[in-house]
Formats: C-alpha cells, structure tokens, sequence
C-alpha cells in the first residue's frame, strides 16, 4: 500500500474514531440528563438545590450586574450618536430596552454565566471524581447524579434567567443615567418610548424563554464536562476549557436559531 | 480475640521468621481448612474483563465466605482494584457473573443496585472522604440520607464509631486538617456507619507509616470479630494482610493464580506463588514489562538519530 494510500485510510480511520467519539459523548450526556433531570426531588434535594442557587447564582450576581450596568451605558452612548442624527434621539429608551430585552441581555449573560458559574462547575465536579468522592458515594449507595449533578443543573436552569432580568433592569437603568442624566434627554420621552415599543410577551418573554434554554444548556456541558473528564489534573483542566468554550459556542448557535424562530417574521 | 482458622500460624513469627517454614505439613492449596467456601456471601464465576485491547481478567473464580476476611494479593498492576469496582458494581465484566447474597450484581437496575450498596461499606485507598464535610458530617453522611434515625441518636451512633477508630476527638476537623493515617481511619468510620453485611478495603495499608499500619491491621481485624462482617481486603502488603486474612486469593495474569489459607500459601511450592509470598524480587514474575531486546532498542535508537541528525545536515 503506498504512503498516499495509508495516509487517505488514517484519516479516514481518525475521523470515523472521532465520530464515533462525539455521537458516544452526546448518548452519555443525554443518559445524564435523563437521569439527573427527572424526577421528584425530596425535601433534602431542595437544601441542596437552594444551597446551590447560592453558589451559582448569588455569587454571579455582582459580575453580570456590574456587566449589565456597563453593557447599558455603552448601549446609550453609541445609540444616542447615531439617533440624534436623525433627530430621533427621544427613541433612545426603545433601542437600549429592545437590544437589552431581546439579544444582549440573554447571551452576555449566559456568556458571563458559563465563565464564571459553568467553569467552577465542572472543576467542582470533576475534582471530586478525581478523589474518589462520587465513586465513594456510589458505594454508600446515593447516587450523585441525584445529589451532585442534578442540584447544580437545576440552580444553574433557574438562575441564569433571574441574573438575565437583573442584566436586563440594571443595563436599562445603566441607559438612563448616560442617555438622561448625562446627556440630557427629556426623561419622559426615555421611559415612555420603552413602555409604547416593549411589548411584554413578544420581546420580555422571549428573552426569559431564551435564557431558560441557555441556563439549561450551559448548566448541562458543566455538570456533563465535570462527571464524564478523565479524573487528572490535566484532564480537569481540559473539560474546564471545554465547558467555556463549548458553552460560549452554543449559546451563540442557539441564539441564531431561537432569534430566528422569534423575530423571524418581523422584516 | 477469636482465634479463626488460618490464623494458628501467622506469617511470621516472633523472631520474624516464616511461618510457612513451620507448617510446611498444612494442606494443600484451595483446601478448605476451617472455610466454608459453600457459604460465601460473594460468587464470582468466569469473570471476564477487558479495558481496551488489553484482557484484565480471563476466567476469575472465586467465593468469599461469610463472616470471614478474605484477601485478594498479586503484584501491582494485575487489577485488584478493578475487581474490587467489578464486584461492587461500577464496572461491568465483559462476561461472567458476580453475585453478592444472591443477587446477580450485573443483572440489577440502578435503583436496585444503590439498594444493595446500602449493605455494603468501602474503604478507598485515599479515603475519599467529602471534603466539603467535617469528619462528624462524613460519618452521619449514611446515617443522614439512609435513616430516619433523630440527630441526638445519629450523634451517638457517630460518636461511637468514630470512639472505635480512637478519632472522636477529631470529629470537628476537616478532612484537609487530617494525615493519611487519620482519614482512612476517619474513612472507615464512615464505612461502618451502617454496620455492612460486606466491607470492601481497597489497598488499606498502602503508604502508611508503620504506627498507622499496625493500628488499620487492628482495627480490621477487630471490626470484624466485633460486628462479624464480611471483610474483603486487596492488598500487596503481604505481610500485614496475611497476618489478619482467614483466607486468600493470589491473582496473576488474569486469573486466580492460587488460594488457601495463609499457612497454605506460605507453605506453597510453586514458584510464582513462592516469589510473591515471599517478596523475592527474582523468579518467574518478570521485573521489566515487555519490551523488545535492550541492546537492539539502543542501538536501533542510535541508528534513526545518526538518519535524522545526517537529514538535517544535508538540508
């Protein structure tokens, strides 16, 4: 067989390896959501749940609100020289709320959430798997799918939506102070541009629906990137990684989609 | 102490001596001197288990009795941990069976299983304890989330168990304030917190200091005569497991390389046995893992660098 010949079936070989590898991770992290998802949780389930809501969610407050304060700001700045050009500046509030509400809000929270919550996650996880704590709990007989994963999955579904509406009120209140109290638009045009273009459930709605699926999502490759890593130093390590960068990367393909399927049909 | 079969002649003697040496007259191998083999709490049959392209066991046999401490010895690498994580449930044989009381382990759903494992206690080799728990808290961990029991008796319960490994001092620390020694005690603890039929020791004397070691050799030995468990110990730390072992298995090469009591292994003639028993550095188990001809290996090293080094210069 001549060098070409070897070279075409070895990578034909790596990429059929590869495949097999990715289909095969995506079974187990379907087996995981499964089982770590579903089902009714106990009292004690619910202590580690809130427990977790803590670690995950109110300790991601101050970055995404600082983040959101900012994001707003910037928003009011750029939006206002351009809108006074065409002497529309008094729709300042529509643009900053709409671009909030709708797209930066969700994504640059999930992206901020899956830096700062996801990683810690799936190092959390994968460090007590590389001591042995999950294996020894199984032998206790307490499954940690049911008391590791599935507490952090869900703190992470449930609070990536609530830090994305305090994104979401802190940007529209980081607008007012630059577009209002800086450079001096009238403060009722401000608000009531807001309140006469935002409809609630087409773009507020929306916007939580998007980050309930980006919680999810995030929260899932965490936990997934966590209990499956080989248990090394370098193997946390590289699912660590693996959980910023696959999670940034779906939740800006998931964002197209669901932008997508809801403002499709506005143009 | 309950005087248990295998146990009239130790390993060694006061003088340090084999043991095997003065009971060279003891049956021979997988007699069952004193054991009952026919009421064993663990069956394993024609276990198979492969990790990659490589077979770990081909055809493992054995039976655990009940109420006994049982060792399972070989030399590094050969998979007694594995077997250990095969008979518990988190690996699943290629082929072969493995019951516990009974139940086919393999054959069970997960619920059922982690049922099952309630009757169980494991000791790690790094402990394993939670680290996000105090030593009190890792103990109560079974008693918390398989009982009912009122904190004011979990605390008893805890109390006494961290008393009977000499910690209950220590119950406020954490598990990054305790030396290894400590937390395997600790970890054993924890391990009879629900008083197991069957407790499992994965490597429990590796690394220890010798005060450490001959406290875990009592306490193992004890624990069991006081609460009449199941014990299954693996182990290369010949000396200190065949001191408290009722019975062995010595595992090479993917399956049961040998078995009996330790008298009858001390007394053991074949030569693999011999070397491991007796920590004989040469013998039939080779030193080096497989490898092609040193002195072709050099010389072919050489060879392609001299190649590669005369690439260079010509380019």
């Amino acid at each position: 067989m001549s060098a070409l010949n070897r070279g075409l079936l070895g990578s034909i070989t790596s990429l059929g390896r590869s495949s097999i590898e990715v289909i095969a991770a995506v079974g187990r992290a379907g087996i995981l959501l499964v089982q770590a998802g579903i089902g009714i949780p106990s009292r004690e389930g619910i202590g580690l749940w809130v427990r977790q809501m803590h670690f995950v969610g109110v300790l991601s407050l101050a970055i995404v609100l600082v983040s959101g304060l900012f994001i707003g700001m910037v928003l009011a700045l750029q939006g206002y020289t351009i809108l006074v050009g065409f002497g529309a500046e008094e729709a300042l509030g529509q643009m900053v709320s709409l671009s909030l509400l709708r797209e930066l809000a969700p994504v640059v929270a999930a992206l901020l959430f899956a830096g700062r919550a996801g990683s810690a996650l799936t190092a959390e996880i994968g460090l007590m798997k590389a001591t042995e704590q999950l294996t020894s709990m199984e032998m206790i007989g307490v499954d940690p799918l049911k008391r590791i994963v599935a507490p952090r999955l869900w703190a992470g579904f449930v609070s990536l939506p609530l830090l994305t509406i305090g994104f979401s009120v802190v940007g529209i209140w980081g607008g007012k102070l630059v577009g209002v109290d800086w450079l001096g638009i009238y403060e009722g045009a401000y608000w009531s541009s807001m309140q006469s273009n935002v409809d609630f459930i087409g773009d507020v709605m929306n916007g939580v629906v998007k980050s309930l699926v980006f919680g999810l999502v995030v929260s899932w490759i965490a936990v997934f990137q966590g209990y499956d890593l080989i248990p090394t130093s370098e193997g946390i390590s590289r699912a660590t990684t693996r959980t910023v960068v696959y999670s940034s990367l779906a939740v800006l393909g998931l964002d197209f989609v669901l932008t997508a399927v809801m403002f499709g049909d506005i143009g | 102490m309950t005087e248990l079969p295998g146990q009239t002649a130790t390993p060694t003697d006061a003088n340090g001596q084999d043991a095997g040496d003065q009971d060279a007259s003891s049956s021979s191998l997988g007699t069952e001197s004193g054991i009952d083999l026919d009421d064993a709490l663990i069956r394993v049959e024609g276990l198979r288990f492969t990790r990659g392209e490589r077979e770990i066991f081909s055809g493992i046999e054995l039976k655990v009795p009940r109420g006994k401490i049982t060792a399972i010895m070989g030399p590094s690498g050969t998979g007694k941990t594995t077997l250990l994580k095969l008979i518990g449930g988190q690996l699943t044989p290629s082929a072969g069976r493995v019951e516990i009381a009974g139940q086919h382990v393999h054959g069970l759903s997960r619920r059922e299983l982690f049922r099952m494992r309630r009757r169980m206690g494991m000791l790690f080799q790094s402990g394993a304890l939670f680290s996000d728990l105090s030593v009190f808290e890792n103990v109560a961990f079974p008693l918390r989330v398989h009982t009912d029991l009122p904190d004011a008796m979990i605390r008893d319960i805890v109390l006494i168990k961290l008393e009977s490994v000499g910690l209950r001092g220590a119950r406020e620390l954490m598990p990054a304030e305790l030396s290894g020694g400590m937390t395997r005690r600790v970890a054993l603890a924890r391990a009879i917190a629900l008083d197991p039929d069957l407790i499992m020791y994965d490597e429990p004397f590796a690394g220890q200091d010798p005060i450490s070691m001959g406290v875990l050799v009592n306490l193992i030995r004890r624990l069991n005569d006081a609460l009449d468990m199941t014990a299954l110990v693996v182990s290369h730390d010949i000396k200190e497991t065949l001191t408290i072992a009722d019975y062995v298995y010595v595992i090479a090469d993917g399956k049961v390389m040998a078995q009996g009591t330790p008298a009858e292994l001390n007394a053991d003639a074949d030569p693999r046995v011999a070397q491991f028993i007796h920590g004989k550095p040469d013998g039939p188990v080779p030193f080096h893992y497989p490898a092609p001809d040193f002195e072709g290996d050099i010389l072919d090293g050489r060879e392609s660098s001299a190649e590669s080094s005369g690439r260079r210069q010509s380019s």
